[in-house]
């Protein structure tokens, strides 16, 4: 989607950054910027719920097990 | 228990519990059409002061009244909720009628659908009188904005004061006469945050033992469903008809149905209530008379038998709140994120907050607060297996008044509430009495998971030797 | 009866076959497990099918379930019968290295898995550890950096042999084991089975217990059986199925005997078909629809009831869930790795962490909201059949290494939605392309049919003789 501006290499190394990445070297950040867009496009390809009830798949329930 | 009214404008009536009025009902004494009626007169004397009420729905609670009354003189009276006026927050649907939520976004809204909690007590007799005030969508950080569609719920005890939310209605209702008994819902507290405020008794039962279908929802792995009354007896009995398994929800808990009032006269004898006086080195300061009530109830504990001992919670309350917080967020924008991206300027600003501050929310972020919540869950239920039930902490503060946001956010999220949430036991808002200004005090009676009877039975002891149950608002 | 007569290799008897034959006492556990240490001796440095051996352990196992036996105490079918579980299952005493160097110098586990339990609890002699992608993670692609070598094809060495499962298809197939469990997350048990000609079930999910297998994807995880045929599967299953109060997921309820349908044959039945993966997915290779078409009418003749259906949704639809919530799910299990240790992981599983740890909530929430629908849609589809046919991979095995093939045979599936649905599914073999590699379909149940689904799968392999084949790598 064309529409949606990619990320920066700027904006990944400061991703990175602020959630601890702090491992990652050159090479490694340089292909999270790709992966980034894929994030972005996974996540827009799912369709949302028409109804606020529609719940996820959750797993927590009472009795705990 | 010798009833002690203050000056009221209110019709003895509206002051009956739920167990009184059945009882007159049953007995053909008194007419669901009378009782009615005089709760709609209430509504009309004193809800431009207190606005618990978003929707009235006096024709429907009517004609239900005249239904309920035939059925009785017929002989076929349905139980202790027959002919029983309640309400509910605005965001249970009725079939047919406006559901807001409390919001901008839902003032055209015509629900499709009727819950199952309204169909099942509309199906044990009870008669809807109505909706009631809320937050928006159950949202609020403590926080009051003035930006709501609807005017501010007033408290009963004093209208310059809190009513605790997000069910801002429900507590008023209650307390006012305004209702019989009331429906909340509560995420991280807003069934028993209203109790504590007005003095009432409100319930979050087992986390999947009360059907939500046909609530709106405000976070799915946390919400629960249940009532407000005015005596542990009525929470009982109307909670008893709530529960059960429903496939229509599906976080609903198929478990055998069970007897919520087992043993509930029996008093504390033999029971090991376990008490938690530590919320943890950073958890917010408690008011003293809120020390001073809980430290005479743990009296009271023991001076009616039991057994009382001090446990420690694994965590402390930061802990558990860091957990609601960031599944609250996420899944909250996951219900509204289409009208947060499209019409975000009819939101107030305690749901654009929320809304916002789910936006950055990572997924990992995320499921690594639904695990920390497992392991809360279980170690948390390892301490509460080894006592019958649990006294704590309620509200830290009594409902404070509405210039101060300070105490106001301190009153919503200085509490203790949503530590069940994350665990998902039974935990019920009791009254302890009053403090120094008059507002009603509070604790926490916890059980295990779906052992709700037990706690009914430690606040009914409670309730019998403290006797708080007489004093009703000068309204 | 006849005395029974061992009519073909140790190393290639079935464990129904092997347990017959130990319970008339015409050969013991010990020379079970020799027989299978010699085929692995000859075997393994082609085909690399096992991370971990334990000759010895196994050994004094299968002594004592042979003294066991002479004793006259015979556990049942399971006892004796030689199992290797994939190295992401715990095995006390055993390394757990889940193929990763993440794992070096953690320290060795000192208690099974439960399904490991269980099948020591039935007599099963546990031989060891068999290779894995690292913790189950692949994209389809083979980076070679891992740090044990890539599980090869019995069937033509320079073949995949399916993932991430890689060594437990191998392993049965090629005779350096008995049956094998793997685990599935996305298609794990079934794509192996798949590349390797071999019987890959995926359980209704709960009914095997995921306690002491190293995670994954938690809402997607399924631990299941790699067997030569499908009654191996039906006793493996019988020895491992059941709640388990240690996962949190296990279903409580009866367990039904898994062999009860496998004679039954399938007339009256009513098979759903379904042919097209929908849009946004490659069609199957001719020569795997040649071989469903064939089965179709095997099934047909046998008086089942074939009726036409599809998937409620395209296949790419279910891929769109998993796509975020199996990278999602990983990267909260190895946060810590992916912070302090990201040189340390192979390309594959560095790459799913640093797109699992960028997703955001509402989009993972949004996932698992339209995975409910899904499964919803799927359940009502699936109530209409007492079992559903339809392809698995798109593709018979790839060349290892080679792309596009080896993304191709991995992401090409029909496999992914009954991860997405929870039904009970399994991949068997359809007979041989003209490069002698094994082809495939997939048949899925109801949920708890899985007596159904293995009845089905044995009828099918009863009319056809694709069984008959063995490789000889």
């Amino acid at each position: 989607m064309s529409d949606f501006p990619a990320w920066t290499q700027d904006e990944i190394n400061a991703f990175a950054a602020r959630y601890g990445l702090a491992n990652l070297t050159p090479d490694h950040l340089a292909r999270m910027r790709e992966l980034a867009d894929r994030v972005s496009a996974a996540g827009r390809a799912i369709p949302r719920m028409p109804s606020k009830g529609d719940e996820p798949a959750s797993t927590f329930r009472v009795p705990l097990a | 228990m010798t009833a002690v009214t203050p000056v009221t404008s209110a019709d003895p009536l509206v002051y009956l519990t739920v167990s009184e009025a059945s009882r007159l009902i049953a007995a053909r004494k008194l007419s669901p059409v009378e009782l009615v009626e005089a709760y709609l007169a209430r509504i009309d004397a004193i809800d431009d002061v207190v606005h618990s009420y978003i929707t009235v729905l006096a024709d429907r609670a009517r004609a239900a009244a005249r239904i309920a009354e035939a059925e009785v003189l017929a002989g076929r009276w349905k139980g202790p909720l027959h002919g029983i006026p309640f309400a509910v927050k605005d965001n249970y649907h009725v079939k047919g009628v406006k559901t807001t939520g409390g919001s901008r976004l839902m003032l055209d809204y015509v629900a499709d659908e009727t819950s199952t909690a309204i169909e099942k007590l509309e199906a044990a007799g009870a008669i809807l009188l109505g909706k009631l005030n809320t937050w928006e969508y159950g949202t609020g950080t403590g926080e009051i904005y003035h930006d709501l569609p609807f005017p501010l719920a007033r408290n009963p005890w004093n209208p310059a004061r809190h009513t605790g939310g997000s069910s801002t209605g429900a507590g008023v209702a209650v307390a006012a006469g305004t209702a019989m008994f009331a429906l909340g819902s509560d995420t991280g507290g807003s069934v028993r945050l209203p109790a504590a405020a007005t003095g009432v008794y409100g319930m979050k039962a087992t986390y999947g033992l009360m059907s939500r279908a046909g609530c709106l929802p405000n976070c799915w792995s946390l919400d629960v469903v249940g009532p407000l009354t005015w005596t542990a007896e009525d929470n009982a009995t109307v909670a008893q008809v709530m529960a059960g398994y429903d496939p229509r929800d599906p976080q609903s808990a198929d478990v055998p149905s069970y007897d919520l009032m087992a043993g509930f006269d029996m008093g504390l004898k033999g029971l090991t209530i376990g008490v938690v006086r530590d919320l943890g080195a950073d958890a917010p300061s408690m008011d003293p008379d809120i020390v001073t009530k809980l430290a005479e109830t743990e009296v009271l504990l023991s001076e009616l038998g039991a057994t009382v001992v001090e446990i420690a919670l694994p965590a402390p309350l930061s802990k558990y709140r860091s957990v609601t917080g960031t599944i609250n967020w996420a899944e909250s924008l996951s219900i509204h994120e289409q009208d947060f991206m499209e019409r975000s300027h009819l939101m107030g600003k305690a749901l654009k907050d929320k809304m916002t501050s789910g936006f950055t929310v990572r997924a990992v972020d995320y499921v690594a607060a639904t695990r920390y919540r497992r392991q809360l869950a279980v170690t948390t239920d390892a301490v509460i297996r080894t006592v019958d039930a649990v006294l704590a902490p309620c509200t830290f503060i009594t409902a404070p008044t509405f210039e101060d946001q300070e105490r106001l956010v301190k009153f919503t999220f200085g509490s203790a509430t949503s530590i069940f949430n994350v665990t998902g036991h039974p935990a019920i808002s009791i009254p302890t009495g009053f403090d120094r200004d008059g507002m009603p005090t509070s604790a926490q009676i916890v059980g295990r998971y779906f052992d709700e009877a037990t706690t009914y039975r430690v606040a009914r002891a409670l309730e019998k030797a403290a006797g708080t149950r007489g004093l009703r608002p000068a309204l | 009866m006849n005395a029974p007569v061992v009519a073909k290799a140790l190393h290639h008897l079935t464990a129904a076959e092997a347990s017959r034959l130990i319970a008339a006492k015409a050969i013991s556990p010990v020379d079970l497990v020799k027989a299978l240490l010699a085929r692995i001796e000859a075997v393994e440095p082609r085909i690399a099918s096992y991370i971990t051996l334990d000759a010895e352990a196994a050994l004094a196992a299968a002594r004592r379930a042979e003294a066991e036996i002479a004793a006259g105490r015979w556990k049942g079918p399971m006892h004796g019968i030689p199992f290797a579980v994939k190295d992401n299952y715990d095995a006390a005493g055993l390394p757990t290295t889940a193929g990763s160097r993440l794992s070096e110098g953690w320290p060795r586990p000192d208690r099974d898995a439960a399904l490991v339990a269980r099948m020591k609890a039935a007599g099963a002699v546990l031989m060891g550890k068999l290779a894995t992608w690292e913790f189950g993670t692949g994209n389809g692609g083979e980076y070679f950096d891992l740090p044990y070598p890539s599980a090869r094809n019995p069937w033509h060495l320079d073949h995949f042999p399916g993932g991430s499962s890689s060594g437990a298809g191998t392993a049965v197939a090629a005779g350096t084991v008995t049956v094998a469990l793997g685990s599935d997350t996305t298609g794990s048990v079934r794509l192996p089975a798949a590349a390797t000609g071999v019987v890959g079930v995926k359980g209704t999910h709960g009914l095997l217990s995921k306690s002491g297998i190293l995670a994954n994807c938690y809402s997607m995880d399924i631990p299941g059986p790699l067997t030569w045929t499908v009654e191996d599967s039906a006793l493996v299953m019988n020895a491992v199925a059941g709640h388990d109060p240690g996962d949190p997921t296990s279903l409580t309820g009866p367990v039904p005997d898994f062999r009860v349908g496998l004679k039954q044959g399938v007339a009256g039945l009513r098979i759903g078909v379904i042919r097209s993966f929908g849009p946004g997915m490659a069609p199957p290779d001719a020569d795997l629809v040649a071989a469903f078409e064939a089965g179709l009418a095997v099934l047909a003749d046998l008086g089942a009831v074939l009726i036409e259906t599809d998937f409620p949704a395209p296949v790419a639809d279910f891929y769109a869930c998993t796509r975020i919530i199996g990278p999602v799910e990983s990267a909260t299990i190895h946060e810590r790795e992916l912070r302090e240790m990201p040189d340390r992981m192979g390309f594959a599983l560095r790459d799913k962490l640093m797109f699992g740890a960028q997703v955001r909530a509402v989009d993972y929430i949004a996932a698992q909201r339209r995975r409910r629908v899904l499964a919803a849609a799927m359940t009502a589809m699936m109530a209409r059949f007492d079992a559903v046919v339809t392809f698995g991979a798109a593709h018979a095995a790839p060349r290892l290494g080679v792309e596009p093939g080896m993304t191709a045979f991995t992401t090409d599936t029909a496999l992914v939605p009954f991860n997405i649905s929870g039904h009970p599914s399994l991949v068997q073999c359809t007979g041989f392309n003209a490069a002698g590699l094994p082809l495939h379909w997939q048949i899925a149940a109801p949920h708890r049919a899985d007596p159904t689904l293995l009845r089905v799968a044995a009828a099918y392999e009863a009319a056809t003789p694709w069984r008959d084949r063995r490789p000889e790598p």
